[in-house]
């Protein structure tokens, strides 16, 4: 899984160039929107487990919030960059707009592994990022999230740090809390899920019954896990899955052409979505290079792990039967790795609106945080299901209507919804 | 065998609007109800509607959860090992309310009610609701939900509850008692689920049909100049729950819609006539409680229907100066349900609809068939006739004949000219009636549960039986009759109700377990304490007691009844064991 000499910020400027000028965006909308409106980066000392004191680099970035309080992750990476939270912050204002929650958008980040920290060092980061920017955040400001190696209890440390420093409970200042502590029942499910309510949605436009398709995911974690459980309730089949392996620092795929046993490699899996390849083997998978995943005779892609995964050298690998690609990544797929998608008549499902499955259930569990009401899960669901579909709708609508490809149509949509209320508002 | 729902239009999220009136949700069987009402409609688009311009007719909109769904709820949710526990019934039903839905099947269910505000029925549609032979017809729960919430949430959530309270009722007790009583595993049994536009208006508070009914071709009880081939034709005010449930209801031969019950004096007919209806409840939010079938609807009596203004096809007025009954109700005076201005006074030509509908239904079964229907008649535009399910009936056909002079028979434990069934029975030696003296209907729901008693320790004892009691077995008002469900008295092998001067009320004919008596080959007999014929109650009470209670007697004879209903007739005999033959 490459990430190097890769700068997603410049990807996610590059897209949005070509958008602007798609919509004849003025000179200073454009300025306004290439960058994020505020950025935050700072220090957060940690006295280690050993008693030394290690100072780790954490970061928040707000893009947008012309159409309502910011939203975004935090992500736990030791690769971790202020250009990749950029990047992320700008298509979460996209991804919140794609699917009209009155919301803009932000990013988090801290550099650090937490596969090499212990629980209370990672509270600690937890606290101390908090501290930094108490003052920038809130429920009515920048609500952060889980995201990549970060969890429902480094969401707890953080809100009740939150509270501690303003003196009162604020459930709705984070979301992806533990469910009977001001999380939402659901919120678990609701990325894979949402991929693939998307992705039916796709099938149907194709004419492709799902029971008559099979699928290829990068990626094994949450949201794989979720979007492979509800797309073979489905009736569709799942023949390889990729994962990254801990021990051997690379990823691997696991194929088998009956379709893979969801619960049996779970049974296998660690708490990062890693496979027991050992076991696997065991199991009757083939074990192959970890990008395999990508060239395997399906209907259907998903890549669901990190960004920069479809890239120019790799795309012409995909195979040929290949007629959907669901990014349930951030920045799975490079713009030269999308001309070659796109001249070979793939289908894309762009990534900010595939997993808006995420921040559409993070609103509401931000809402239901603020009522201090909730919800039952079918309701979470039916509501999600319902919010995917129709922004899968209205973009596909306007991609047939203006001859788009699905990824500019989605940014038109949004773009176009966060420059009018950047307009609205007076800033530009 | 029922359609798949993939050969139904998938539901597209516009229910309502889309001129799409079927559709279905998710894979698998859709069920014995909604296969019915599939073949119905295919039927109705060949059926002559021109001679009939007043009243348009179709199958309500719907669309059905196939079996699919109610299994991947089951297995998701770890439901069935307790569904087919001998949990109680709240227990189970309270376990499926806490269970989320299938995640494919929310979005969907969740645009229907956000689409749809008026009130929906959510209907049982299972595998086994199909079978001709012992059609679980009534076995499982419907509930009516009004659907006028003006959040989309509470809809969707009011409707969520109901999908989930059909399913419970699939493993309630009365369904595994009927199962056993059948001999089918309910393991097998799977749920398909209609949801559908309920046929009525809505008039303040409440929601309800002019006239609902259940027609058949073949009439088990011709009486007068009618023959069995002309049919019966049940008609009820407000939703046909009051048919159903065996409450009071007006019948007729639609072969002679004008001829009326030989009740006298006229006065009478106010109180054998139904008084109280059923409607959606449009009004207040009742008290929480997903797991009542009653939740949403409510009875009313025929002052509100006065005020509702529904009254103008079903009512007539008595005069008590002439003491008599004056058609319609352009006079003042106590109303009653006759349904007159339309079988007699022709204000809606719903009889010869009835009779066409059940001629071409008839004709293209093969078979008698049974139609369950709801009419709505708005004042200012044409009438809709709304079909709700359609079914054959099982006709019995072996040949018995009983004379009148074989009632007469010495060995007669029960005598009747009013049964249902045909044919011959024998090897049953027990016997348990309701003890005479110590009948009041004060007593019937105590009576019910004794009953119920009795036939658990019969039934697992592998012992047949015949049930005698007063008034109408299985009617929901216990004023009228011991109100028992069919899983408290499945072990019965023949059914009789009788009248006593403190319980003289018109008895049932078999409507509540119509399907049930019908599909177990239960014989049913009704005799009047004024008939000529009746119950050999001496010989009754000497019979050495087996197990009592203050209000039933359990006897058991020395050697086998004989059992024997002429369905030609109506006549039926019990014999007793030493008796000759009739």
């Amino acid at each position: 899984m490459a990430t190097k000499a890769f700068n997603s910020f410049e990807m996610a400027q590059a897209q949005f160039d070509k958008v602007a000028l798609l919509l004849g965006l003025d000179e200073s909308t454009r300025e306004l929107l290439r960058q994020p409106l505020r950025e935050y980066s700072f220090a957060i000392p940690v006295r280690m487990d050993d008693g030394r004191v290690k100072v780790f680099r954490g970061f928040r970035v707000q893009h947008n919030d012309a159409r309502g309080p910011c939203k975004g992750g935090i992500r736990f990476h030791p690769a971790e960059t202020i250009d990749t939270v950029r990047a992320l912050a700008m298509w979460m204002t996209w991804k919140c707009s794609v699917v009209e929650i009155p919301l803009g958008g932000a990013k988090g980040g801290v550099i650090c592994d937490p596969h090499h920290l212990s629980p209370r060092e990672q509270e600690q980061i937890c606290r101390g990022w908090v501290r930094q920017v108490a003052k920038n955040v809130g429920p009515v400001m920048d609500v952060p999230a889980p995201d990549v190696m970060t969890n429902a209890q480094h969401m707890l440390w953080m809100l009740d740090e939150f509270e501690v420093i303003q003196g009162g409970k604020y459930p709705g200042f984070i979301t992806g809390k533990p469910v009977g502590m001001g999380g939402s029942l659901g919120r678990t499910e609701a990325t894979g899920f949402g991929v693939i309510f998307t992705l039916r949605e796709a099938l149907r436009e194709l004419k492709l019954p799902v029971e008559s398709t099979k699928a290829s995911i990068q990626g094994f974690g949450n949201v794989s896990q979720y979007a492979i459980r509800l797309y073979q309730q489905l009736g569709g089949k799942v023949v390889c899955v990729s994962c990254w392996d801990q021990t051997d620092q690379t990823a691997y795929s696991f194929k088998k052409d009956a379709g893979i046993d969801l619960d049996t490699l779970l049974g296998i899996t660690d708490s990062f979505g890693g496979i027991d390849k050992t076991e696997a083997k065991k199991l009757g998978y083939q074990i192959l290079p970890g990008d395999a995943w990508l060239e395997q005779p399906v209907d259907i892609l998903i890549p669901s792990a990190i960004e920069n995964q479809i890239r120019g050298d790799n795309a012409p690998r995909i195979h040929a039967g290949v007629r959907v690609i669901a990014e349930g990544a951030n920045g799975p797929t490079t713009p030269d790795a999308d001309r070659v998608i796109q001249d070979r008549g793939i289908f894309v499902i762009p990534d900010f609106l595939a997993n808006a499955g995420g921040v559409t259930c993070s609103y509401f569990e931000q809402v239901q945080s603020n009522m201090n009401y909730f919800w039952e899960k079918d309701e979470v669901l039916g509501k999600l299901d319902l919010k995917m579909t129709s922004a899968f709708l209205s973009v596909s609508e306007l991609a047939r209507s203006r001859k788009l490809p699905m990824r500019d149509a989605a940014y038109v949509i949004a773009v176009s919804r966060v420059a009018q209320a950047c307009h609205d508002r007076g800033w530009v | 065998m029922t359609a798949n729902a993939h050969d139904l239009p998938r539901f597209g999220r516009h229910f309502a609007g889309s001129g799409e009136s079927i559709s279905s949700l998710g894979g698998g069987a859709i069920g014995g109800k909604a296969h019915g009402l599939l073949e119905a409609r295919r039927l109705l688009a060949r059926f002559d509607a021109k001679r009939h311009p007043r009243i348009r007719v179709a199958v309500p909109s719907f669309t059905v959860l196939g079996t699919e769904v109610f299994d991947a709820f089951l297995d998701a949710n770890q439901l069935r090992s307790l569904a087919l526990s001998d949990a109680g019934d709240r227990v189970i039903a309270a376990a499926f309310q806490r269970a989320p839905l299938p995640a494919d099947l929310v979005g969907d269910l969740f645009a229907l009610a956000r689409d749809i505000k008026t009130p929906l029925a959510v209907r049982s549609s299972s595998l086994l609701e199909d079978a001709l032979a012992h059609p679980f017809a009534g076995v499982y729960g419907t509930k009516m939900i009004p659907n006028n919430q003006l959040d989309p949430e509470t809809r969707f959530r009011k409707l969520a509850e109901a999908v989930k309270f059909v399913w419970a009722s699939t493993f309630s007790l009365a369904a595994k008692s009927y199962a056993r009583a059948a001999g089918r595993e309910l393991a097998e049994e799977k749920m398909g689920v209609l949801v559908q536009e309920v046929v009525g208006l809505r008039r303040g508070p409440r929601f309800y049909p002019d006239i609902s009914g259940v027609a058949r071709s073949y009439n088990f009880y011709p009486s007068g100049h009618a023959r069995p081939q002309d049919g019966v034709v049940n008609l009820a005010l407000g939703l046909g729950k009051t048919i159903v449930d065996g409450g009071r209801s007006w019948t007729y031969s639609p072969a002679w819609p004008g001829v009326r019950p030989p009740v006298a004096p006229p006065q009478r007919l106010l109180d054998e006539t139904q008084r109280e209806f059923w409607a959606v409840n449009m009004g207040s939010p009742p008290a929480y409680d997903p797991l009542a079938e009653t939740e949403y609807l409510l009875q009313a009596g025929l002052a509100d229907a006065e005020t509702d203004g529904s009254l103008r096809l079903t009512a007539s007025t008595f005069d008590p100066r002439s003491d008599r009954i004056v058609l319609g109700t352009a006079a003042a005076g106590p109303r009653l349900l006759d349904f007159a201005p339309v079988l007699v006074m022709d204000e809606l030509p719903l009889n010869p609809l009835l009779r066409d509908l059940l001629a071409a239904f008839e004709e293209a079964a093969g078979t008698d068939v049974e139609i369950e229907f709801a009419l709505a008649a708005p004042g200012n535009g044409p009438a809709f006739l709304g079909f709700l399910q359609v079914r054959p009936m099982s006709v019995p056909s072996a040949q018995i004949e009983l004379s009148a002079a074989d009632l007469d028979h010495p060995g007669a434990v029960v005598a009747s000219e009013g049964t249902m069934g045909n044919g011959c029975w024998e090897g049953v030696t027990d016997i348990v009636f309701v003890k005479r003296g110590s009948f009041d209907a004060k007593h019937t729901r105590a009576i019910a549960k004794d009953v119920e008693g009795a036939n658990t320790r019969l039934s697992n004892a592998g012992r047949p039986y015949v049930l005698i009691g007063f008034g109408r077995w299985g009617t929901s008002d216990p004023w009228l009759g011991v109100p028992v469900t069919w899983s408290q008295i499945a072990g019965a092998r023949a059914l009789v109700e009788s009248t006593l001067p403190a319980m003289d009320v018109q008895l049932s004919q078999g409507a509540h377990f119509f399907h049930n008596l019908l599909s177990f080959g239960v014989p049913y007999f009704a005799v009047s304490h004024h008939a000529a014929h009746g119950i050999a109650w001496d010989w009754l009470e000497s019979l050495p007691v087996e197990f009592e209670t203050p209000f039933i007697r359990q006897v058991r004879t020395p050697a086998p009844l004989r059992i024997k209903v002429d369905g030609r007739s109506g006549r039926g005999l019990v014999l007793r064991p030493e008796a000759g033959s009739a």
